[in-house]
């Protein structure tokens, strides 16, 4: 199968609602994810007896001794359905690890197929009280015997020496991250439901930061949090009558693992291998090319992601993200830039995994960044790393 | 301090612990195509037989360092900060990658390509977990 995605610019976001985002609350998850739901759905001009079709991925993504609990800790669209009170015809959970991108995708397959009207896509994070990945492991049993006897336990480790790789390969330096981090806090300091909301970092704050898996530091790493993004989508024909102008989705691409490795071991490698598959694939699919995107937003969750995604996805040359950063390419403030975390990103948001980078797309393209607007036709957002996760083409031009 | 978590043993992965208890790296080969991998999986994935029947092969555990991280924060208890994790890629199955603690710790020099050869830690009795120690670049 080759060519364009059959439904190519047919399904639309048409409305969404965004929690106030803050490291930890009292609040049950699902009362969060209630409230965001009803507002979003409000806002593309609905009730909630018209959501057919629910989607999402409820995985909370953490090492630590945290239950997970259905409407306390986690929601999943089950839990979403039946607490808003409606019938729905289709609800559906993804199990992989791209988990914001493998839903967007079960969504609008699910609208393109006609298996639904109108989707509610939501992602809702909690962030436990105590440490988020402390573990009082004594044993390590299944997958983990691999990995945590010799102290490799964690998704942070696995991502130190990825970025270590890199760095000893294309002579990238702490000062060169510095200028991500820096970016994402600056732009997640000018959105008022953010957790960093006001608080930009300086280069020098970032460059004291001592290291806690060399090369990475705590500000390389999201912060925990709870918050709940939730999206409405809708066919296009529906689309064209409602209050928001909507964002086509013009196609995607997603990747899963190919090599047996112990669980988490994620190489250099392994991501550029697959993300340049995907990314072969997601211009074939949506019909762009990446000289033709003028905003992505590519995911951050782990500062290195940022040069794994600007390669991958052919912004600038493999091995060159470090320089195309330094160089102030990805400055949201200098015009002609290629913003790729002008909506904060998980760095400057919160970990919220993916909906800073869809909600920036959604926003831009959509014309309601307000203050923020940029001139945008077509965007793409990215989620995971590339050997696990996906990316999305967006536009509000479908002519 | 609580001590190091200790591996438990499974019907997949008993030979290869009780091989690091002697001191020896074994790795599953499967009996199809002769490749090995790790951690034991359920086909083969080099030539996804469904029957690869596979033999734990000893091997000499000689490798390259791919990368390395120094961890300063461990989410796990019984583990002395400052350690290294070296991700190695082993010279006679260049598909096998293994993750270890090089054992000459944080002060020694490291770069891309050094050599190490498989060491073991030995935790408790009877449980030793394979590590690495620089070895002369051959
Ligand atoms: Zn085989």
């Amino acid at each position: 199968m080759s060519g364009l995605f059959l439904a190519r610019n047919q399904v639309a976001v048409v409305g969404y609602a965004h929690s106030q985002v803050v490291r930890r609350s009292t609040e049950p998850l699902g009362l969060t994810a209630l409230r965001t739901a009803r507002a979003a759905i409000a806002d593309a001009g609905l009730v909630p007896s018209q959501i057919d079709g629910f989607a999402s991925s409820s995985l909370m993504p953490t090492s630590g001794d945290h239950a997970a609990q259905d409407g306390i800790s986690v929601v999943s669209s089950d839990w979403l359905a039946q607490h808003l009170g409606t019938e729905p015809k289709y609800v559906v959970g993804f199990q992989g690890i791209g988990q914001l991108t493998g839903s967007l995708t079960l969504a609008v397959n699910a609208l393109a197929s006609g298996a639904a009207d109108y989707v509610l896509l939501h992602r809702a994070l909690y962030s436990p009280p105590g440490k988020y990945n402390d573990s009082s492991l004594t044993q390590a049993r299944g997958g983990q015997q691999w990995s945590a006897p010799q102290g490799f336990f964690g998704a942070l480790p696995g991502i130190a020496l990825v970025y270590n790789e890199y760095c000893q390969r294309y002579g990238a330096t702490r000062e060169a991250m510095a200028h991500v981090v820096v970016e994402a806090r600056k732009n997640g300091a000018r959105l008022p439901w953010g957790y960093w909301y006001d608080k930009p970092l300086s280069f020098d704050d970032y460059m004291a930061e001592p290291l806690i898996n060399d090369p990475m530091s705590r500000l390389d790493c999201d912060i925990p949090v709870h918050g709940v993004g939730v999206f409405i989508l809708t066919r296009a024909d529906r689309a064209k009558d409602m209050p928001n102008k909507p964002v086509f989705i013009s196609g995607y691409a997603n990747a899963y693992p190919s090599h047996n490795r112990i669980s988490l071991h994620w190489t250099l490698d392994d991501m550029m291998e697959a993300g340049r598959a995907q990314a072969a694939r997601l211009w074939e699919k949506s019909g762009f090319t990446p000289d033709q995107i003028d905003l992505p937003q590519v995911y951050d969750a782990f500062s290195p992601y940022v040069y794994i995604w600007l390669e991958s996805l052919g912004f600038c040359p493999e091995g060159e993200a470090h320089r195309f950063v330094m160089d102030g390419n990805i400055d949201s403030d200098r015009p002609g830039s290629l913003a790729v975390v002008s909506g904060g990103g998980a760095l400057g948001n919160g970990r919220l995994h993916g909906v800073p980078q869809l909600l920036e797309c959604y926003l831009q393209l959509s014309g309601r960044a307000e203050a923020r607007q940029r001139d945008a036709t077509t965007a793409l957002f990215s989620y995971s790393a590339p050997n696990f996760g996906g990316a999305f083409v967006l536009t509000n031009d479908a002519s | 301090m609580s001590a190091r978590l200790l591996p438990v043993p499974d019907q997949a992965s008993a030979p290869y612990w009780q091989a690091c208890a002697e001191h020896v790296l074994k790795l599953p080969c499967c009996s199809r195509c002769n490749e090995f991998t790790l951690p034991p999986d359920v086909t083969c994935p080099s030539c996804h037989s469904l029957e690869p029947e596979f033999t734990w092969q000893p091997v000499t555990g000689r490798g390259k360092v791919r990368t390395w991280t120094v961890i300063r924060q461990s989410f796990l208890g019984g583990f002395k900060v400052p350690f290294v994790l070296v991700d190695v890629q082993l010279d006679d199955q260049p598909q096998v990658r293994m993750i270890g603690q090089l054992l000459d710790g944080p002060e020694a020099p490291l770069s891309i390509g050094d050599a190490v050869a498989v060491a073991f830690d030995d935790l408790a009795p009877g449980v030793a977990v394979p590590a690495f120690r620089k070895a002369e670049n051959a």
